[in-house]
């Protein structure tokens, strides 16, 4: 068994699709049509092409509870979803020129370093450097 | 703030209360990754940041979640692929990244990625050329 993909949940994908290439730098890996408009939508990061797929998947439109699951999380400020970065902070610096939005700012604790924005598609990121 | 972060801090005032036993591992962890290339030994690392070998080897782990030797070979495997994909060989890769036998790189590299230096060189090196051709 392998570990090639994790799924987030997104309530539009076309602008989820925008955030995670355009802001986040992510790059498309797979996109084919499914039925009722929805897509399999896979992305992966530049650096790591053949590392894990990221799929941004509709749930919440589709399944209540994956909905009310999202938005308590949300209300929380629990991320759910974390990328690895080699610096925080010049990730923190990058992204808010690019109108992102930090609930927390670049923290430490303990051997990690950590920063959470929102993905603007309805979920908490929790952006970790390990020092 | 958000239950996030006041559990943050509550969880963190308990497991990171210690905050010099905190940098003196982070202080290893940026020695070795520094220094995955040369002959690294316990007992340097714990001279080197004055600490008992047996004292060193718990706070990796518990600060860390693996050990200190673990730790190592994870780097050392992690560079051996950047070598074999820039086009070294396999017996150059193996000693430019701290590997003493190239027997112990050989296992080691095929039970943590899968394939064995060879066939993972051999691999970029088709797919490099594929890309070129489509």
């Amino acid at each position: 068994m392998k570990v090639t993909l994790i799924s987030i949940p997104v309530r539009d994908q076309e602008k989820a699709l925008k955030f995670y290439t355009e802001i986040l730098g992510f790059i498309i890996k797979k996109d084919k049509p499914l039925e009722g408009g929805n897509r399999w939508l896979t992305l992966v990061s530049k650096e790591a092409q053949d590392g894990p797929e990221l799929l941004l998947e509709p749930g919440p439109n589709h399944f209540e509870p994956c909905k009310i699951y999202q938005d308590a999380l949300m209300e929380a400020g629990i991320p759910y979803t974390q990328f690895n970065v080699e610096n925080v902070d010049a990730e923190y610096e990058k992204l808010t020129k690019l109108g992102v939005e930090f609930s927390v700012k670049p923290s430490k604790m303990g051997t990690w370093k950590y920063a959470v924005f929102n993905d603007t598609c309805g979920n908490n990121i929790e952006l970790v450097e390990e020092l | 703030m958000t239950f996030y972060e006041r559990e943050i801090n509550r969880i963190s005032n308990i497991i990171y209360s210690n905050q010099e036993q905190i940098q003196t591992v982070i202080g290893v962890r940026n020695y070795i990754d520094n220094n995955y290339d040369t002959d690294l030994n316990l007992d340097l690392l714990s001279h080197l940041h004055f600490i008992s070998k047996f004292h060193l080897l718990r706070l990796f782990k518990k600060h860390y979640g693996l050990t200190l030797r673990q730790y190592l070979i994870d780097k050392r495997i992690e560079k051996s692929k950047q070598h074999l994909k820039n086009g070294m060989s396999v017996t150059e890769t193996c000693f430019a990244v701290g590997f003493e036998s190239l027997g112990s790189f050989s296992t080691l590299f095929k039970t943590k990625t899968g394939n064995s230096p060879s066939e993972f060189k051999n691999e970029q090196l088709s797919r490099s050329k594929l890309d070129s051709e489509f």
